[in-house]
C-alpha cells in the first residue's frame, strides 16, 4: 500500500474518531446555541430552572424555611424569594413575609412595602405597592371585625376594601404571627422553595464551557480546534476524487 | 463535581453581579407624583375589574395572563391615568400612562429595573406614542421605531401602551 493511501486512510479513520468523540458535545453546543439565538421569542428571560443541585453547582446558598403563616384555609411558606403559597410555588421573585390574614372571601399577605390581596382559590386580586397603602414600612398585618389591619411605621390603620385606610386603635386584633415549622416540614418545603438559576445565564454557561469550571472554555476550544480539523478533512475528503480526476 | 471549588466562586460571582443588577430599581418619579402631576391633586383612585373577557383581552394584547384581577387607575371627565408594570427582559418596568379621548395624551417611564435600556425613557422615544390610538386587533395605529439594546423594554412599553387604551376604553363602558 502507498503511503499516500496509508495517509488518507489515517486521516480518515481520525476523521470519524474525532467526529463520533465529539457527537455529544457538537450537539450540545448546536442545541444550546439554537436555543439561546431564539430565546426572546421562547420566553427564556423570565425563566430559572430550580434545582436544589444546580443551586449548589452555582455556589447559590440556599435558605430552609424558617416558619410558616397560617389562617383558617391558608398556608403560606417563603425562602429565597419564593413563596409558597396553598402548595402552589410562586414564578416571580418576592418580598420576605410579614403575615397573612384571612377575610370573608379573600386572604392578604403583607410584606415591608406592598399588600398582596388574593381571592380565595387563590388567584392574585392585586398588589399594593406603598402609594395605596397607609404607611410604610409595614410592620404586622392582622384582622379585626373582618377588617385589614396593618401597623405601619406611622400609626395603626384599618381597612374593609384595601382601598381606603382609616387610623385604628390596636385593641381587639388579631395580628398574624409565624409558626415554627419542625425538621421534616423545613426539609420538605426547602425542597420546594430552592434558588433559581436563569435558564439564558445557564444556557449560556452550557455554550461557553464556563459551565463546567475554569477548564469549560478550554475544553470548549479544543472543540471549535476539532470542528476545524473535521470541517478541512471533510473538505479534503469531498475535494480530493476531482483533484485525482484532473490529474490523470 | 469535585472540581467545582474555583469555577463555584466565579458563577457566584457572575450570580451575584446579577442579583445586584436586579436589585437595582431607577425611580424617575414616584407614581403618586405623576398622578397628582397629571391632575394638580390626587384624585381617588377607581378599580377596574378585569371580567373574564377582558382579562382574554389582557392576555392577548400582552401575550401572556395579566398578573392581577383588578387594576387602580384614576379619572377625569376626559382622562384617566394608568400605572402599569410589564416585564422587559427580567425586572418589571413601571410606567404612567394618560388616555384622553381614546388616544395617548403622554406617557412617562417611572421605574425602571433592568441593568440595560434605560433609553425608553428618553422624550426622544416616548414621544412616539403622542396621540397614538387602538386600531382593529387592539394594535396601535402606527409602529413604534425600536432602541438597539432595549429591544424587549420597547417591547413592554408597547405592549403596556396598548394595555392602558384598551383598559381606558372598556372603562368607559
Amino acid at each position: 500500500m502507498s503511503p499516500r493511501l496509508l495517509l488518507l486512510r489515517l486521516l480518515r479513520r481520525w476523521h470519524a474518531r474525532i467526529g463520533f468523540a465529539a457527537t455529544l458535545f457538537f450537539l450540545i453546543l448546536a442545541v444550546t446555541g439554537l436555543v439561546l439565538n431564539h430565546g426572546n421569542r421562547l420566553g427564556l428571560d423570565g425563566r430559572s430552572v430550580h434545582a436544589g443541585w444546580l443551586a449548589h453547582w452555582y455556589g447559590i446558598k440556599a435558605e430552609p424555611p424558617r416558619h410558616a403563616f397560617r389562617s383558617g384555609h391558608h398556608i403560606l411558606i417563603a425562602a429565597n424569594g419564593r413563596w409558597l403559597l396553598d402548595g402552589k410555588t410562586s414564578g416571580l421573585t418576592l418580598p420576605e413575609p410579614l403575615g397573612l390574614i384571612e377575610l370573608a372571601d379573600i386572604f392578604v399577605v403583607a410584606s415591608e412595602a406592598a399588600l398582596y390581596v388574593f381571592r380565595e382559590g387563590g388567584e392574585l386580586i392585586e398588589k399594593l405597592d406603598p402609594a395605596a397603602l397607609p404607611g410604610v414600612p409595614v410592620r404586622a398585618i392582622g384582622s379585626s371585625a373582618r377588617r385589614i389591619v396593618l401597623r405601619t411605621a406611622s400609626g395603626i390603620f384599618t381597612s374593609a376594601d384595601a382601598m381606603s385606610w382609616q387610623p385604628a386603635a390596636q385593641r381587639s386584633v388579631l395580628w398574624s404571627a409565624p409558626a415554627e415549622l419542625s425538621a421534616s416540614e423545613r426539609q420538605s418545603y426547602g425542597e420546594a422553595l430552592v434558588p433559581g438559576v436563569s435558564l439564558q445565564q445557564l444556557l449560556l454557561d452550557l455554550h461557553s464551557g464556563r459551565f463546567a469550571g475554569s477548564y469549560g472554555p478550554l475544553f470548549v476550544d479544543l472543540l471549535a480546534v476539532a470542528l476545524a480539523a473535521l470541517s478541512l478533512s471533510g473538505a479534503w475528503f469531498f475535494l480530493l476524487p476531482g483533484f485525482r480526476r484532473r490529474r490523470h | 463535581m469535585t472540581a467545582g471549588g474555583p469555577h463555584r466562586h466565579a458563577l457566584f460571582a457572575v450570580a451575584l453581579c446579577l442579583c445586584a443588577a436586579a436589585a437595582r430599581a431607577d425611580v424617575y418619579q414616584e407614581p403618586d407624583a405623576f398622578i397628582a402631576e397629571v391632575f394638580g391633586s390626587k384624585p381617588a383612585p377607581k378599580l377596574f375589574w378585569l371580567t373574564q373577557d377582558i382579562q382574554a383581552q389582557a392576555g392577548a394584547i400582552l401575550g401572556h395572563p395579566p398578573e392581577q384581577l383588578r387594576q387602580r387607575y384614576w379619572s377625569d371627565a376626559h382622562r384617566s391615568v394608568w400605572i402599569l408594570e410589564e416585564t422587559g427582559k427580567e425586572e418589571l418596568i413601571t410606567a404612567g400612562f394618560v388616555v384622553a379621548e381614546g388616544r395617548i395624551d403622554h406617557v412617562r417611564v417611572l421605574v425602571y429595573r433592568e441593568s440595560r435600556g434605560q433609553e425608553v425613557r428618553q422624550s426622544a422615544f416616548l414621544k412616539q406614542f403622542k396621540d397614538a390610538k387602538l386600531k382593529q386587533g387592539d394594535r396601535l395605529d402606527r409602529e413604534i421605531d425600536g432602541i438597539a439594546g432595549a429591544t424587549l423594554s420597547v417591547g413592554a412599553m408597547e405592549r403596556m401602551a396598548r394595555l392602558a387604551l384598551f383598559f381606558d376604553r372598556m372603562s368607559r363602558r
